[in-house]
């Protein structure tokens, strides 16, 4: 089984942007994507997404797998539960208002109704607008952030150094435990265990992983006390942490950090103080239904 | 008589605790990968991972600390490896599901006690409760999802997997883990 990580250099503007920065800026997206409902501020969050995510250069091909969760996640909440059910839309968009096929329509030779209103509508398109502005800025992190940053990252970002360090660790310890889960696959597979087997009732299908899980905990587990004496003998915590991968703040790190925090305060404020965090329809939108 | 002398430090974070959290965490990863194919079609992208009993038995038997790691850190990395991208609030919930059953670890002391086992399926219960309701609460901020899609796309279909797994592989796990401790005399 070989684990390889999906972020490779892809010499794109986003690599050179420093991963705090990086980091800074879509939690601002994040916060001020939900601060608000309104169409126009949900529309300028999600163009900056969509201009964010193109300095990552990425292929559909990369991110093919993220998209299709995504698509799953949107399908479920926003055609089936604010478009078909209408559940989707409750809390937010007030009840009633005009109908989308006020006289019903025709399907299949026999006449329907369908209450799906124009408010409702709006409400899918800017729930659409919100979840991609969010998704946007996060299904690149792991294509576009080399995994070394992590550790060092989260340090210089306030965590605890051992925690960045245990963040460190796990990366390392990947492939030695795919390596492992592989070799126990095998050996369990070379005396006929059948993961996949059709037979026997439901919890006996779930016990069925356990020669699987157990041998590769157990191991991980026992060969942790060699490392963790390793690392005691080598004095490990005795000393700030110096990390082998250096970052290192540009004048353009400092202006995306700015432009963050800009961008949240006047999201905020448009929302919190100007009225403008509730839901509404752009007037151009009812005349689309007239 | 032993138990009362010998108290855990459920909170202590050391090199053992970094190792056992990093491995957690990695092993998490690898086996939520490994068992990325079972997914459960149009409930919110949840799927079916017999790997959440990893953070779920490292909690028990390494404290809410390391539990709360494996499960935070293992499922961003999960999510690195499948493709997934970053969802702080679910790893967030992955945590707790780690985090609620160290909290339990006080109480426990031999793993194969029928009274420790069934601590340890209450805290699966409670861990998968909390963290899968942060997690799925979080969506009525994030996506603007109402009550009713949370309940019944996110949080039902991750809640019931991760305590079918939970409910009968950790007692499995803590077996296993109590032959090692017994074997060598941790």
């Amino acid at each position: 089984m070989l684990v390889s990580w999906n972020y490779r250099y892809r010499n794109s503007p986003l690599d050179q942007i420093d991963p705090r920065a990086r980091f800074i800026f879509s939690f601002a997206i994040l916060f001020a994507a939900t601060a608000t409902w309104n169409p126009n501020i949900l529309f300028g969050v999600f163009v900056l997404s969509v201009i964010w995510y193109s300095l990552g250069k990425l292929s559909w091909k990369d991110t093919k797998l993220g998209w299709m969760m995504i698509s799953i996640m949107l399908f479920t909440m926003i055609v089936v539960n604010t478009i078909i059910t209408g559940g989707g839309a409750g809390g937010v968009v007030p009840p009633g208002g005009q109908l989308v096929f006020p006289n019903g329509f025709k399907l299949f030779g026999r006449h329907l109704t369908f209450g799906l209103t124009v408010e409702r509508l709006w409400f899918a398109v800017a729930q659409l607008m919100r979840i991609l502005s969010i998704s946007l800025v996060f299904i690149m992190i792991p294509y576009t952030m080399d995994s070394r940053a992590y550790g060092v990252t989260f340090s210089k970002l306030g965590l605890p150094d051992r925690l960045a360090y245990t963040m460190e660790l796990s990366f390392r310890f990947i492939p030695t435990l795919a390596r492992n889960f592989q070799v126990t696959l095998d050996a369990q597979r070379a005396r006929g265990f059948e993961l996949d087997a059709g037979r026997g009732n439901f919890v006996q299908k779930i016990r069925r992983v356990a020669p699987l899980i157990i041998p590769v905990t157990m191991n991980a587990i026992v060969s942790s006390e060699d490392i963790a004496n390793a690392m005691d003998l080598r004095g490990f915590g005795q000393q700030k942490r110096t990390w082998l991968y250096e970052l290192k703040f540009h004048w353009w790190d400092w202006a995306i950090i700015a432009f963050s925090a800009l961008l949240l305060a006047a999201v905020l404020l448009l929302a919190f103080r100007f009225g403008m965090r509730l839901f509404s329809v752009p007037r151009w939108w009812y005349g689309l239904f007239a | 008589m032993e138990n009362t002398q010998n108290k855990k430090k459920i909170w202590a974070f050391g090199t053992n605790q970094v190792v056992y959290a990093a491995i957690g965490a990695a092993l998490y990863a690898v086996v939520t990968w490994a068992f990325n194919v079972w997914q459960i079609p149009g409930a919110g992208n949840v799927g079916i991972r017999p790997a959440i009993v990893i953070p779920m038995f490292f909690g028990i038997a390494f404290g809410p600390i390391v539990g709360f790691i494996t499960g935070f850190v293992g499922n961003i990395l999960a999510d690195m490896l499948s493709g997934y991208g970053f969802w702080i609030w679910w790893d967030l919930g992955n945590g707790i599901i780690g985090l609620i059953p160290g909290l339990f670890s006080a109480l426990i002391y031999k793993y194969n006690e029928t009274k420790s086992i069934l601590l340890g399926e209450l805290s699966v219960i409670l861990g998968s409760a909390v963290g899968m309701g942060v997690a799925s609460l979080s969506e009525l901020w994030v996506s603007g999802a109402d009550m009713h899609t949370v309940i019944f796309a996110n949080f039902l279909p991750a809640f019931l997997t991760n305590i079918i797994w939970g409910l009968i592989l950790l007692p499995v796990l803590m077996i296993a883990y109590a032959a090692i401790v017994q074997r060598s005399g941790r």
